[in-house]
């Protein structure tokens, strides 16, 4: 039967939930057991109270005689939202301090990928996932990992202290608190989880369908058939809400039958007591009402485990997901040293991804001797950035070799860096300082050399403009960096990092003609000293490189220097296209 | 605390009278409840046997279940009402999002309005639920206990009758406060939540930069930074719990104290101090459960009040108008024709007129107002003045059905939707014979595609299945165009900004057959496609600059010439 508990299947290899259990330990029990004596304490004051004023009736003698009872109500009138106040401070606290270490281990899992990061995820998707598995993570842990813990913790209490005063009675009990808090959720689990399961699928296709239907919306409204697609949702829309309307019943249900079993408990605690302390007016009768009455604060701690248990299936996904996620390694130290000047050789180089079909390239030959300009032509798709992915050593070849000065590309890990470096199509600007974001390239980089680097790439005017200057924020409102000045601050910064070989990845796509050659202008003027590949879908600029290559279908098909390609009939159109003949 | 806007829902009325009624009844049963376990227990405190107390036992057991089922009936009723206006809402809220358009989506975002008409109506379904059986219980409940309070015993129910508003004045007092420090910190707050997202976006540029593996630190540190400051913020927030929770306890803990001296003078009789125990707990027990659920309550109480906003804004004023199927002789024309939305969308008086089967170019740089004018002629945007003239018809903006009629609208990325191949290209004429289909392949140079697809024309396509190159999405959207011979002016928007020359030419040469016997909008800032033109219109900074043929711009030797040199690098024009 557990077999059908996908939940604990899950948890069982798991890697990201249960052993952050492990950590900060004291404070998981101290939470843990602040909420069992919130229980003890709400339960003790209407057992003392009950206690209290069945005694005062008696009448005792004297006042001094329930003086115990009195300080006791009042204690636990006040302890009881005191200790629920910190036990809520604890628990929050630890699932933050957890969330600190959840989000660094997935930090240092996406690391490992990290160039094809935007590929192979989608980024709006992962980052919505991700951020909502942290949510999701965090109540599993608020929601019914701690309750859960803190209820068991309870029902021995109850247990053992029942079982000192009379053991067949709590072994009764044991069974009926039983029910609520192992057999009641179980049925929950097993009954709803397939109907959330069920319901999950549909809502999330539902979100899917909306969002694609959304995103055409101009087609829908010009195609004039808006209300093929609203009968369309309201048919999926249904069986959504034929599921939840059965969860519900379902729940409404379950509800009734735990308060069946509280009040078999009520009744059976009232027979108990009678027969232990009744029978005839005296001291021990007093306790009849107190035991009877303590009952009732319970259900706030019992009733709510079924929903918690069934709120599980809402979090397996998360948990699946994540697990999913590579793990992260721990780093290898071996990187090698060169130094200047740099020779860059692809020999015979022939890259297919494991699942694919076909090469995405073929043979390819190149050798670039110091601070030769290369321009590499292709359609999208041709294999023009894999080619740069592979001289990073991001990819590995499966045939042929990339050498830097004789040593494999793929032999300098993370220090590659130092030799190559990269400005892809959207540069990336950090949600922090402009001068935060130049300083990555170099974080010893003085402000002088910021400022140096920013005069080169043109931004000197714009950003001493600015109020705050080089403290301006880049995201801030009023100051939007347009398409050409992101890659001019993308640039500034690869100065600052100073590493002799550039690999530009189609950095003016989508720019407008003039604002692009403004743009490669620029980057043939502070990049001449060092080795340049340049990837490019247009022709702009590309006769001040010294040498061009075309590559269709992972081949190079085309290559030479700019004066000998303006020979060929299709270089000569192309160009003429780019210009606007 | 009362939401106005809550009434206004469909059948309210009905069901708050039912519910209260129910609830009502509930309110009695907890009473009788009460006293049915109060007389057992005094009777038991006496000595009598249970035999002797089978009545009074029934008679709470009955009680209790009644109370239960009451309870069970009151959540179905409310299930259904709050899943029926949660379902009629979300479909006013789509027919008016199909109605607003692109406009909409792109002011409010997708992810927004997806998750407003999801996740937002099932708050607002909530919402419905909590606040109407919440409300109801604390206005009801709590009276009818007081009043048996009162009747059996003046000062439990003065005590009584005094904490409760203490309650709500602290639970006030401390919401405020929480809410002060909440705002201060959320700045800090954001950024720092941010950061994460932040440094996952920015992750391949962090590797290039070899920093990746160090910024694991970083991004530890900074997370340790926001638990600091959510549990500072927590602190206060709490404290309003806190409150509820401690006036609650402690005055039962007080009226437990108080019963049992009047106890001991003899004041008063076991039954009704026990009766009052018992039932002190019940009378706060409406007011935490409203306290417990107040802040889930106000995720739906925004996004209903959102939700409604949408549904209620205005809908675009549409033209009335009738047109014909569009011939050579027809004219169109803008008069004097402006716009201000913000400082991207904003374009200067301008006028041009086009007639027939003209192609019309529209060429300038980035931020020079070609796509303002393309969402004008689309009819997607409405002027602030001039008018349009369509057939000799004189209208104040073309969101005009007859005119969408005859449009075919290409984007620079037309939109692939998540279906099969062949629904996508017969997205504008679903009842399209398969024959027709292969023959837009062809037209369009789609052979190729097709013949990698595993499935051929029945292959899912689109975001999240296969996906499709920049070109190929453009070929879909010239195959709808081909398919469509009813619509006969066709609107481009850049739609070979993002794409690398070859695959341009290729498609340039599958556009150019598309665009005869077409009225054509062509907006763009590749100027070769402006020898295919018949009119230029020359854009630059929100103004019309220059219109005119291309041999007559060349002679002018005005901006256009200046766009041509600028583009060359050369200073000699043509």
């Amino acid at each position: 039967m557990l077999n059908k508990l996908t939940f604990f299947k899950a948890l069982q290899r798991d890697s990201w939930v249960k052993p952050f259990l492990r950590h900060y330990k004291k404070t998981l029990w101290l939470a843990i057991f602040l909420g069992i004596l919130t229980f003890i304490c709400a339960s003790g004051l209407m057992f003392i109270s009950g206690y209290l004023i069945t005694k005062s009736a008696t009448p005792p003698e004297n006042i001094l005689l329930v003086y115990v009872p009195i300080v006791l109500t009042r204690a636990f009138g006040i302890f009881r939202p005191l200790l629920h106040y910190l036990e809520r401070l604890t628990s929050h606290n630890w699932v933050f301090k957890m969330t600190s270490e959840f989000r660094k281990k997935m930090y240092d899992s996406l690391e490992q990928d990290a160039v094809f990061f935007n590929n192979k995820y989608r980024l709006g998707d992962i980052l919505g996932l991700l951020s909502e598995d942290v949510a999701h993570i965090q109540n599993l842990y608020l929601r019914t990992l701690f309750p859960f813990f803190t209820v068991c913790g309870l029902y021995v209490f109850i247990s053992l202290g029942l079982g000192i005063i009379s053991p067949l009675f709590a072994l009764w009990m044991l069974v009926l608190y039983g029910l609520l808090v192992v057999a009641l959720p179980l049925w929950s689990v097993l009954v709803n989880g397939a109907r959330q399961e069920y319901e999950k699928k549909v809502k999330n296709s539902l979100y899917l369908d909306l969002t694609d239907n959304v995103l055409g919306v101009a087609d829908w409204i010009f195609s004039e058939r808006t209300g093929d697609y609203i009968k369309r949702h309201e048919e999926n829309e249904a069986k959504l809400l034929d599921a939840q309307a059965k969860m519900r019943k379902f729940e409404r249900k379950r509800d009734l039958v735990g308060q069946l079993i509280f009040l078999a408990i009520i009744l059976s605690v009232l027979v108990w007591a009678t027969n232990r302390f009744g029978g005839s007016q005296s001291e021990a009768s007093n306790w009849i009402a107190a035991f009877v009455l303590c009952v009732f604060p319970m259900a706030d701690a019992f009733m709510p485990l079924s929903n918690a248990a069934q709120e599980t299936n809402v979090y397996l996904d998360s948990i699946e997901r994540l697990n999913k996620l590579p793990q992260p390694k721990e780093s290898q130290k071996i990187s090698q040293v060169i130094t200047e000047p740099l020779t860059l050789k692809i020999s015979g180089v022939t890259f297919a991804y494991s699942d694919g079909h076909r090469d995405i390239l073929q043979g390819i030959n190149l050798t670039l001797t110091p601070k030769e300009k290369l321009a590499i032509l292709g359609r999208s798709g041709s294999g023009k950035s894999t080619l740069a992915s592979l001289i990073r050593g991001d990819l590995v070849p499966t045939k042929g070799q990339i050498t830097l000065n004789g040593i494999d590309v793929t032999e300098f890990g993370d220090e590659i860096a130092k030799y190559i470096g990269v400005i892809h199509q959207t540069p990336y600007l950090f949600n922090t300082t402009i001068v935060n974001n130049v300083r990555l390239g170099n974080e010893a980089a003085s402000d002088q050399e910021v400022w140096d680097v920013l005069k080169r790439v043109g931004l000197e005017k714009l950003i001493k403009k600015l109020p705050q200057g080089l403290e301006t924020m880049v995201d801030e409102a009023g100051l939007r960096f347009s398409g050409g000045e992101r890659h001019r601050l993308a640039l500034a910064r690869i100065l600052l990092k100073d590493a002799p070989i550039i690999i530009l990845d189609e950095p003016t796509v989508g720019l407008d003609p003039i604002t692009e050659r403004a743009l490669v202008k620029t980057f043939m003027e502070v990049l001449q000293d060092k080795t340049l590949i340049w990837i490019t879908h247009h022709l702009q600029g590309v006769d001040q490189m010294d040498k061009i290559i075309f590559i269709e279908d992972g081949e190079i098909v085309l290559q030479g220097s700019p004066a000998k390609l303006s020979q060929n009939k299709r270089y000569q159109k192309l160009k003429q296209i780019d210009e606007g003949y | 605390m009362v939401d106005k806007l809550l009434f206004k829902l469909a059948g309210i009325k009905q069901i708050m009278v039912k519910l209260a009624g129910l609830t009502f009844l509930q309110a009695l049963l907890i009473i009788g409840q009460a006293l049915f376990l109060s007389a057992t227990l005094t009777n038991l405190w006496l000595g009598k046997s249970l035999s002797s107390q089978v009545v009074n036992i029934v008679g709470f057991s009955l009680c209790f279940l009644f109370r239960q089922g009451i309870d069970l009936l009151n959540s179905k009723i409310l299930d259904d009402y709050a899943r029926k206006s949660a379902k009629d809402m979300r479909k006013k809220l789509l027919e008016k999002l199909f109605v607003l358009g692109p406009e909409v989506v792109q002011q409010q975002g997708t992810g927004n309005l997806v998750t407003l008409t999801l996740d937002g109506i099932f708050q607002v379904e909530n919402y419905i639920k909590l606040l109407l059986s919440k409300m109801i219980g604390m206005l009801l409940i709590p009276v009818l206990i007081l009043i048996v309070a009162f009747w059996m015993d003046l000062t439990s129910g003065i005590i009584m009758l005094l904490v409760y508003p203490l309650i709500v004045l602290f639970m006030i007092i401390l919401g405020f406060a929480a809410k002060a420090k909440a705002d201060q910190q959320f700045t800090t707050f954001q950024r720092l939540s941010n950061h994460f997202i932040d440094s996952l976006r920015g992750i391949d540029t962090l590797k290039y930069f070899g920093l990746s593996r160090r910024y694991s630190r970083s991004v530890y540190r900074s997370s340790e930074n926001f638990r600091k400051s959510t549990m500072q913020t927590l602190r206060v927030a709490m404290l309003s719990t806190f409150a509820l929770d401690f006036f609650t306890t402690l005055s039962i803990a007080v009226l437990a104290v108080f019963l049992g001296l009047r106890l001991i003078d003899q004041e008063m009789a076991l039954f009704y101090a026990l009766s009052i125990l018992i039932l002190a707990p019940e009378y706060f027990l409406p007011i935490r459960n409203f306290a417990n659920d107040y802040h889930a309550t106000l995720n739906g109480k925004n996004s209903f009040h959102a939700i409604a906003e949408l549904i209620h804004s205005p809908a675009p004023k549409k033209e009335e108008v009738e047109l014909t199927l569009w011939q050579n002789k027809d004219q169109f024309q803008l008069n004097d024709v402006s716009f201000a939305y913000d400082e991207q969308n904003k374009l200067a008086p301008l006028s041009f007129a086009a007639s027939g089967y003209q192609k019309v170019g529209i060429i300038g740089m980035s931020g020079s107002g070609k796509t303002t004018l393309i969402n004008l002629i689309s009819g997607f945007f409405t002027p602030n003045s001039g008018t349009f003239k369509v057939q000799g018809h004189e209208l104040a903006d073309l969101n005009a059905a007859a005119w969408r009629k005859q449009v075919l609208y290409i984007p620079q990325t037309p939109y692939v939707f998540s279906d099969t191949l062949r629904n996508n290209i017969a997205f504008y004429t679903p009842d399209v014979s398969d024959e027709k289909i292969w023959q837009a392949i062809k037209v369009v140079g789609l052979e190729k595609l097709v013949a990698e697809l595993p499935d051929g024309l029945e292959t899912q396509i689109g975001s999240g299945k296969r996906a499709l190159s920049g070109g190929q999405a453009q070929r879909i959207a010239l195959a709808r165009a081909f398919l469509d011979q009813k619509r006969k002016i066709m609107i481009f928007d850049e739609p070979t900004a993002h794409l690398d020359i070859e695959t341009e030419l290729e498609l340039k040469e599958k556009m150019m057959p598309l665009m005869e016997n077409k009225l054509v909008f062509f907006a763009t800032h590749r100027l070769h496609w402006m020898h295919q033109m018949d009119h230029i219109l020359v854009m630059d900074e929100g103004r019309l600059v220059e219109q005119g043929t291309y041999a007559e711009l060349l002679a002018k030797n005005g901006y256009f010439c200046k766009l041509l040199k600028e583009m060359r690098g050369t200073k000699d024009a043509e």
